[in-house]
């Protein structure tokens, strides 16, 4: 009889030990396949979030007085447009949309409203995904909610502004913010109006880059863009920053919960069983030692069968998981809950780490079958 | 061949040491048939284990066709154990999920002996039965598949720890006759028993009592 031979025998005889050994690892393997294709889930649904709460970073011209910007809302200084295909190509910076725009307080119909000039967001090539502005046509403008009410602006009507007539395209709905006292314009458009060609003062960007308590990534980008950008500096909304750190970070922290916890109770689980097969065992491990089996062959014995035991439930549990994920998804993640997908990685991963967690749980057991005194055993009989 | 020299074992209990050999000095050569009687917690069991390399004595020294397997590692004396001795017990000790012949096969260490142990299954009479389990085995059945377990390696030797204790009169008789088969063919037995229906096939009789040797002498005899 060989090792295995053996092994898959006594797995056949005694099935109740066996199947919950793999009830264990199933639980195991199936709760972190389900936590991870979950988390996968939770980090799209991070940067959904993050699309729906805004922009974290802008770039502004360097010259910028601050206090000046955040009392009129904009930069008094520009920078040229070109800056947006430096930023984009740049290497070190991960981002997902770019949006230049430029803007100015004019005076128009007796008050002070906002132009805004945006050009057409810019993504990276290979993570083409929906736009989260809007991309207004030449010779269009979107009104701002209180600039239509107060001017009493449909749709389609024309409207002058700084001279030069447009097509009212969309009128935005109130928004609570300065955007209802503004005019949107293509890029071109209103860099014509305010006679600043080839000009940009803001160039809003949803990044990549993490909040870090511990690295100030801030800090990091503005020195990777010194180089790249010499004429702007970068500022970065925190609070939106802070939030998704905080939505990660709730993830990561309920991982670094459950894991160990989970970890720790299906090791005692396994352990105790694998230590229950042996108590069971002992006249057979007896009479295999008196048939000449090696300590390395009845420890051999009881590993074979932890590894068996993990190859299994790493199938199993990574099925359970991925369906448990699957099934869950949609319900606690509204919108990209259907995009989650088997991550097949964790396949591979989980047949390589069950069966090593389900030997290391079975060594002592396993250790005490080998050393267990035969005599002892075949005494007692 | 075998050589015990003042050998002591004493196994610590929660109720105290307990000797179970107690100076024991024996000497068994090739190809004798060794009746070892005593009653219950003698101290026989003990013995056949030393002998076969199964504990390490407290004291004194047993010596293997000239090794002394204090000075043998583990993996040494499974290997000169799994050569040379085979192993018979009262209770059988058949592998509950395997088959009569699956047994048979497991002294092979998972060598291909098959065909051997098809032999011995077919001398020992239990062909029609070599793909039954050992519950559904007749006791004489069973102690008949635990010595062609013992004998498919050719061992040098058999220890039978009360192989017939379990059997009723008929089997008993049938496995001392399988004994005296191997001891016929050259082979060395000793066999542990408190009975004294072993005595006929002896070639020398020992008493043990209290796990000292009390009379070896004035017993021996000439098999048949």
């Amino acid at each position: 009889m060989t090792t295995p031979g053996l092994i898959l025998k006594e797995v056949l005889h005694r099935k109740l030990n066996f199947l919950l050994g793999l009830a264990g690892i199933v639980a195991a393997t199936g709760l972190f396949v389900f936590l991870f294709t979950a988390g996968e889930a939770s980090r799209l649904e991070t940067t959904r979030l993050m699309q729906i709460m805004g922009l974290n970073l802008r770039v502004l011209p360097r010259g910028t007085d601050m206090d000046r910007f955040w009392a009129a809302g904009y930069s008094d200084e520009t920078m040229p447009e070109e800056y947006v295909a430096k930023l984009a190509s740049h290497a070190g910076l991960d981002y997902a949309h770019l949006l230049p725009t430029l803007k100015r307080r004019i005076e128009w119909r007796g008050t002070e409203i906002f132009l805004v000039g945006v050009a057409p967001e810019v993504s990276p090539v290979d993570r083409r995904q929906p736009s989260m502005s809007f991309a207004v046509e030449k010779g269009s403008i979107y009104a701002g909610h209180e600039i239509v009410r107060r001017s009493q602006l449909v749709q389609g009507s024309s409207v002058e502004v700084l001279g030069k007539t447009f097509t009212v395209a969309r009128c935005l709905p109130e928004s609570g913010t300065d955007q209802d006292i503004t005019i949107f314009a293509q890029l071109r458009d209103a860099q014509a109006l305010l006679g600043m060609e080839g000009k940009l003062n803001e160039i809003q960007a949803l990044n990549c880059v993490c909040f870090d308590a511990k690295v100030d990534s801030l800090d990091m980008l503005r020195e990777q863009l010194a180089s790249v950008l010499p004429e702007a500096k970068v500022i970065q909304i925190r609070p939106v920053a802070q939030a998704r750190e905080k939505q990660r970070q709730m993830v990561e922290d309920s991982l670094a919960v459950v894991a160990p916890f989970l970890l720790v109770v299906c090791a005692g689980w396994i352990g105790l069983l694998a230590m229950i097969n042996v108590r069971e065992r002992r006249t057979e491990i007896g009479v295999l030692r008196a048939l000449g089996y090696g300590s390395g062959k009845i420890a051999a014995l009881f590993l074979g069968k932890a590894v068996l035991g993990g190859i299994l439930g790493a199938l199993v549990g990574f099925g359970a998981g991925t369906a448990a994920a699957l099934l869950c998804g949609p319900g606690v993640f509204k919108v990209t809950g259907s995009l989650m997908a088997p991550l097949y990685g964790l396949l591979g991963l989980s047949l390589v780490a069950a069966p090593v967690f389900a030997a290391l749980c079975a060594l002592i057991p396993a250790a005490i079958a080998a050393t267990q005194d035969p005599a002892v055993t075949l005494r007692e009989e | 061949m075998i050589q015990l020299t003042d050998v002591s074992k004493v196994f610590r209990t929660r109720r105290g040491d307990v000797a179970a050999l107690d100076g024991v000095t024996l000497h068994v050569g090739r190809g004798e048939f060794v009746v070892v009687r005593g009653p219950s917690g003698s101290g026989k069991t003990t013995l056949l284990l030393a002998i076969g390399g199964m504990l390490r004595p407290t004291r004194g020294l047993v010596v293997l066709d000239g090794r002394d397997i204090r000075a043998l590692s583990e993996p040494e004396r499974a290997r000169w154990r799994a050569d040379n001795i085979g192993f018979v017990f009262q209770m059988f000790h058949l592998i509950p999920y395997l088959t009569l012949l699956e047994n048979v096969l497991l002294a092979a260490g998972g060598k291909d002996r098959r065909s051997e142990a098809e032999a011995l299954v077919e001398r020992f009479g239990l062909a029609d039965r070599r793909h039954h389990k050992p519950a559904e085995l007749s006791a004489g059945e069973k102690q008949r598949a635990a010595i062609a377990r013992a004998l498919l390696n050719g061992p040098k030797v058999i220890l039978a720890d009360e192989p017939t204790g379990n059997l009723d009169p008929q089997n008993a008789a049938g496995i001392l006759e399988c004994l005296a088969g191997f001891h016929e063919e050259g082979g060395t037995v000793i066999l542990a028993t408190h009975g004294e229906g072993a005595d006929r096939h002896a070639s020398r009789i020992v008493l043990l009592n209290r796990g000292r040797l009390e009379e070896a002498a004035g017993t021996e005899r000439q098999n048949g």
